[in-house]
């Protein structure tokens, strides 16, 4: 699994690419011409706004992890940058967390404004110093919080790079692919463009699927439907590129005889605020899906499987848009263990035969409250379970965690210190690695792809599906 | 005792003290002047019992893999933090319980504890020079804090016997650096212990409150069963 390693220079001195910027401005997008989508702008002084922007956002918690850092390094050992990149002190989050904390202790820490010397205190220069930021906070990180729990002093690393990638966010210095699923969030109320025409289609188009799978003429996704049990939320890449998933959690509500319905508005649960850092949209889409739960009259919300979906949904997504809760919300895996433990569902695992293995989503096991859930249900379902290591809030990300996927300039980055989860993988001998979290797919299938492993993924409701023992007509009630 | 030495121990401490007080209340005010962030979601786990487990991370090195597979890293930690936790009660000792260390025993381990300390602040240092990662995130703040720890270390242990009589030369540096570290503290890394409670409080309350701490290990019972 060795390989050529990247020179970090290319990757830090990448420069900003603007053309779906001014694509934008041209064709007077509306979240661009009424400013909820920055764009950047050259002749603006950046640095002077980055600074103003920097003072509004800082709370106690934020302060706390700029001064807490005593420089110890331990995080160089929990990063899965730093681990593949010894050679490379770059890599390490204390370094990375460095780059704003210099500037908030040269602006708003005493020993930083008296002598910034002594601390590294500073001031971005220029644009091309904020530029440089730009592709440390988003190329160099995933967000996966694996250092902010081994930091002895308890500095939340990830909280600053996301910070600091919201600063960015509002001067338009972000990643191309952070401008345009930005730009596609705020258009559409999800991150990946579909229309709503796209949204029913697919939908009508798995009901008939599991219609004639079930042969029952009578299923039904119901859409916009009131007063039912829980409003069924999802990701957009089930709409765009899964959509048997869909279809496989219709097939087993459709089982356990739920009351359930999706919304026709406010269905996407993921959320792109989490990954720029923009808590402006993160609260838009999040309130979007509140509020269609509140107009159906749903019982509670079930987010379908993605790691930051059920991260924003559950947890910051409420904070973001300051939104009380209202209603219970979880995740389908907790819905799926209800139906088993319930009898409201039956599974075989020996229809699983092949040897599964589980990869802890860093949203959910880390940001997140699941990490037994998923293994609780996997033993049901598959005949041959195995752990990978480490696990549950010690795994390592897929790579693909904290937008990454959207940002195509850092995949050979990306891919390199990939080696750790491929080594993770092949050491387990499972021929399926399962994964709650739909981001986590496409970033196992990347890494299984370029280390040529032989290894599918799945995820937990495919396998459910799998092994669900659907009743015939006179036995379902 | 010198009437010099005297004031040393005694009225200079205390002022620095004094100063070194005022310095950390300021700057907790000045902490509490950022808002607040407030949770407004139903918990899954306890925002205390987080807290307390964040808390208490410092004694459970298995909590943490950093500590796991550094065990030794950690060890150096728990000398490094006792001799410490040494010199700063023997600052309060010899001027206001000088019977304490007239226990020739105690005034042994004391010596142990700063010695051992001492050769822990040397091997960090030495790891923070030679390590280009270390060297690349330190400061000047990072190296001064530890040559002066480890200095005042190494004072410790010749100013603890406390026998004035035969030199005044060790308690005169080993209270001379006391002040300046009383007055230099507030300013260096050294007073991460101040914002401690403060980012485990803030880490502990949040993962508390969504149920990843206390950290699963493993064989508990998923949530959702009972419903």
């Amino acid at each position: 699994m060795n390989e050529k390693s990247i020179n970090i220079s290319d990757v830090i001195n990448l420069p900003l690419d603007t053309k779906e910027q001014k694509k934008a401005v041209d064709s007077k997008t509306p979240c661009v011409v009424d400013g909820r989508l920055k764009v950047y702008n050259p002749d603006e002084d950046n640095v002077k706004r980055l600074l103003e922007l920097l003072k509004n956002k800082l709370s106690r918690q934020v302060v706390g992890s700029m001064v807490g850092c005593v420089h110890c390094g331990m995080c160089s050992d929990a990063c899965h940058y730093a681990l593949v990149r010894p050679y490379d002190p770059t890599m390490t989050p204390a370094y990375k967390a460095d780059q704003i904390r210099h500037i908030f202790k040269r602006h708003f820490d005493w020993t930083g404004r008296l002598v910034p010397w002594w601390v590294h205190a500073g001031t971005p220069k220029d644009d091309e110093d904020l530029k440089r930021l730009k592709n440390i906070v988003f190329g160099t990180c995933t967000g996966c919080r694996r250092c902010t729990l081994n930091c002895p002093m308890g500095v939340d690393t990830a909280i600053l790079v996301r910070l600091t990638r919201g600063l960015l966010t509002e001067l338009g210095i972000v990643p191309e692919g952070v401008f345009v699923v930005s730009k596609d969030s705020w258009e559409t109320g999800n991150q990946m463009g579909v229309t709503q025409e796209d949204y029913l289609e697919t939908i009508q188009w798995m009901e008939e699927e599991t219609q004639a799978e079930l042969d029952d003429p009578h299923f039904k996704i119901p859409m916009d439907k009131e007063d039912c049990d829980f409003m069924y939320t999802i990701n957009p890449r089930e709409v765009k590129y899964d959509p048997r998933s869909i279809g496989n959690a219709g097939k087993i509500f459709y089982c356990a005889g739920e009351s359930w319905t999706m919304p026709s508005w406010g269905w996407d649960q993921t959320n792109f605020g989490l990954f720029s850092g923009d808590d402006k949209l993160g609260g838009y889409i999040a309130k979007n899906l509140y509020e269609a739960a509140k107009r159906l009259r749903a019982k509670r919300i079930v987010i379908s499987e993605c790691g930051h979906g059920y991260r924003s949904t559950r947890w910051e997504g409420y904070n973001w848009a300051k939104y009380k809760q209202d209603l219970p919300s979880e995740s389908v895996v907790v819905t799926l263990i209800r139906y088993i433990n319930q009898g409201r569902i039956k599974v075989d695992p020996s229809r699983n035969p092949l040897p599964v293995t589980y990869h802890d989503s860093c949203n959910i096991a880390r940001s997140g409250d699941l990490t037994e859930e998923p293994r609780w249900i996997l033993k049901r379902v598959c005949a041959d379970f195995r752990e990978m290591y480490p696990n549950r809030s010690d795994n390592f990300c897929c790579t693909g965690g904290g937008g990454a996927l959207s940002m195509v300039e850092y995949k050979p980055l990306r891919m390199e210190v990939a080696r750790i989860k491929a080594e993770q993988l092949t050491a387990t001998g499972a021929k399926i690695v399962c994964t709650s979290c739909h981001n986590c797919v496409d970033g196992l299938t990347d890494v299984i792809k370029h280390y040529k492993l032989d290894i599918k993924v799945a995820q937990i409701l495919d396998l459910v599906a799998d092994a669900l023992i659907i009743p015939k007509k006179n036995e379902k009630k | 005792m010198s009437e010099f030495l005297r004031i040393l121990e005694y009225e200079v401490q205390i002022v620095a003290l004094a100063f070194m007080g005022t310095v950390y209340i300021l700057r907790l005010i000045w902490m509490f002047r950022f808002k607040a962030g407030k949770e407004i979601t139903d918990p899954v786990g306890n925002p205390r019992v987080g807290i307390a487990y964040s808390m208490m991370n410092v004694a459970m090195p298995w909590a943490m893999e950093s500590a796991r597979k550094n065990w030794n890293f950690y060890a150096q930690f728990v000398i490094f933090h006792v001799g410490v936790v040494a010199a700063i009660s023997a600052t309060f000792i010899i001027p206001f319980w000088p019977g304490v260390f007239e226990i020739k025993a105690l005034v042994r381990i004391f010596q142990l504890a700063l010695g051992a300390a001492f050769a822990v602040g040397i091997i960090r240092l030495i790891r923070r020079i030679t390590s280009p990662t270390m060297r690349l995130i330190s400061t000047p703040d990072d190296y001064f804090s530890l040559v002066l720890m480890s200095s005042f270390f190494a004072s410790g242990v010749f100013a603890v016997p406390n026998e004035y009589e035969v030199s005044e030369w060790p308690l005169i540096i080993f209270f001379i650096m006391t002040t300046f570290f009383l007055l230099y503290v507030p300013f260096s890394k050294i007073s991460h212990y101040l914002y401690y409670p403060f980012t485990r409080y803030f880490l502990g309350k949040t993962m508390g409150h969504r149920g990843v701490f206390p950290r699963k290990r493993g064989g508990e019972r998923p949530a959702g069963l009972e419903g």
